[in-house]
């Protein structure tokens, strides 16, 4: 189980680190015993050739397939960003935040801004990923191995609409304050659609590396999700900026016990997504840096 | 600034220090750097520093042997061992000798 999860911790690394080092890796973890330590030793190990990829690998991919990755990589983190946006506007939707809104300029203009900026960068994702969508349908209808890989993400969609609305039905049945049954309930979509998600941006990426695309077409993919990730940048500040003045500006709400479990009040939750946000805005400006780097050369 | 501890367990200085003695492929590195310094390297440790390592030209890859591809010294990786490991040296021998002088005044 240990060499199983530390064979499957390789593929965590970028596509060129694999190419030039992954063989290796694996037969090194087939040699040597298999310990826990090494699982933890490899997640590091990928994040810091994300982060910092060694020139010795970088030989390995041609400059369409860097693009392919940044691309891909800019949807990951605007899906990691989602989530952390979602908790955001839970966390503000009560009309007590609206007054406050209202009543402060600052809280006022974060709030209006994340809001503007994420249904712009939504429309940006929308628009840079349909392109490569439909060369990815266009090419499945010859390749039946691609077409079952395509009808996946579709699959994991519907997947967490349906749990979506089983939940939206739970919440309307029950008119009592948050249980047992509604913190599970709650459990299981959050993980449902991280999972759903995670199969989405996997594949995602596993098909835009599958299928055959025009530069142009990719540069153009490359300049939305280079929107995408100004909007996520912007977003973080607004929402750091809210997370900063709420406290000042009306410390009760701050104060207040937060989310289905009340494991932290408003001002902790909105900490921990400001910084979730701040993160996934991070490496977007990474890969999407590493994706011009490609164009450029 | 590393401290002479934290460069003497550096994993790029022990993967050279284990490649001084001929070409080792990454499994034979982590046997051979457990046995010299005591420090069980993980393939994520390893691998980061042959990347490194490779990158800046103080290794380099020779033909793979099935799956298992060994690495040697470069002349630059052969150079920038011996300076490493004479600042270390020569740090540890003033400290050694401060320490007896230390015990023979007290």
């Amino acid at each position: 189980m240990r060499r199983r999860l530390a064979h499957l911790a390789v593929a965590l690394y970028p596509l060129g680190f694999r190419r030039r080092y992954g063989e290796e890796m694996h037969a090194v973890i087939d040699d040597s015993v298999p310990r826990a330590r090494s699982f933890i030793d490899l997640l590091r190990g990928a994040a810091a050739a994300h982060l910092r990829p060694p020139a010795a690998a970088a030989g390995t991919l041609d400059a369409p397939e860097v693009i392919r990755g940044s691309a891909s990589g800019i949807l990951a983190c605007w899906v990691l960003f989602a989530f952390a946006g979602f908790g955001f506007y839970k966390t503000t939707e009560d009309s007590s935040f609206s007054g406050a809104q209202h009543a402060h300029l600052v809280l006022g203009a974060a709030h209006l801004t994340v809001q503007a900026v994420a249904v712009l960068a939504s429309l940006a994702v929308v628009a840079g990923a349909l392109p490569l969508i439909l060369a990815a349908l266009w090419s499945a209808r010859e390749q039946p191995g691609l077409r079952r890989l395509v009808l996946v993400p579709f699959a994991a969609v519907g997947v967490f609409a349906a749990v979506t609305a089983l939940l939206v039905a739970l919440a309307h049945s029950r008119h009592r304050g948050a249980g047992a049954l509604d913190r599970a309930a709650f459990t299981a979509w959050a993980l449902t659609g991280a999972l759903c998600a995670a199969t989405c941006v996997i594949v995602a990426r596993r098909v835009l590396f599958a299928v055959s695309v025009q530069r142009s077409t990719l540069v153009g993919s490359l300049a939305l999700g280079t929107l995408t990730t100004a909007g996520m940048i912007a977003m973080s500040i607004a929402a750091l900026a809210y997370t900063v003045s709420l406290p000042a500006a009306a410390a009760g709400l701050a104060s207040q016990p937060n989310g289905p479990f009340r494991l932290l009040d408003v001002e902790g939750s909105l900490v921990v997504q400001s910084v979730l946000m701040c993160a996934a805005s991070s490496l977007a400006l990474i890969t999407t840096r590493r994706g011009w780097s490609a164009v450029r050369s | 600034m590393r401290s002479i501890g934290e460069r003497s367990t550096d994993p790029g200085l022990l993967v050279l220090t284990s490649l001084a003695e001929g070409p080792k492929h990454g499994y034979a590195i982590t046997q051979d750097v457990e046995r010299i310094a005591a420090v069980r390297l993980g393939p994520g440790t390893l691998y980061g520093a042959l990347s490194r390592l490779e990158s800046r030209g103080l290794i380099e890859a020779l033909p793979a042997d099935d799956r298992r591809r060994p690495y040697r010294l470069t002349p630059s990786g052969e150079l920038a061992l011996a300076e490493q490991l004479e600042s270390i040296e020569r740090v540890a021998r003033t400290g050694l000798e401060r320490l007896s002088a230390a015990g023979a005044s007290a």
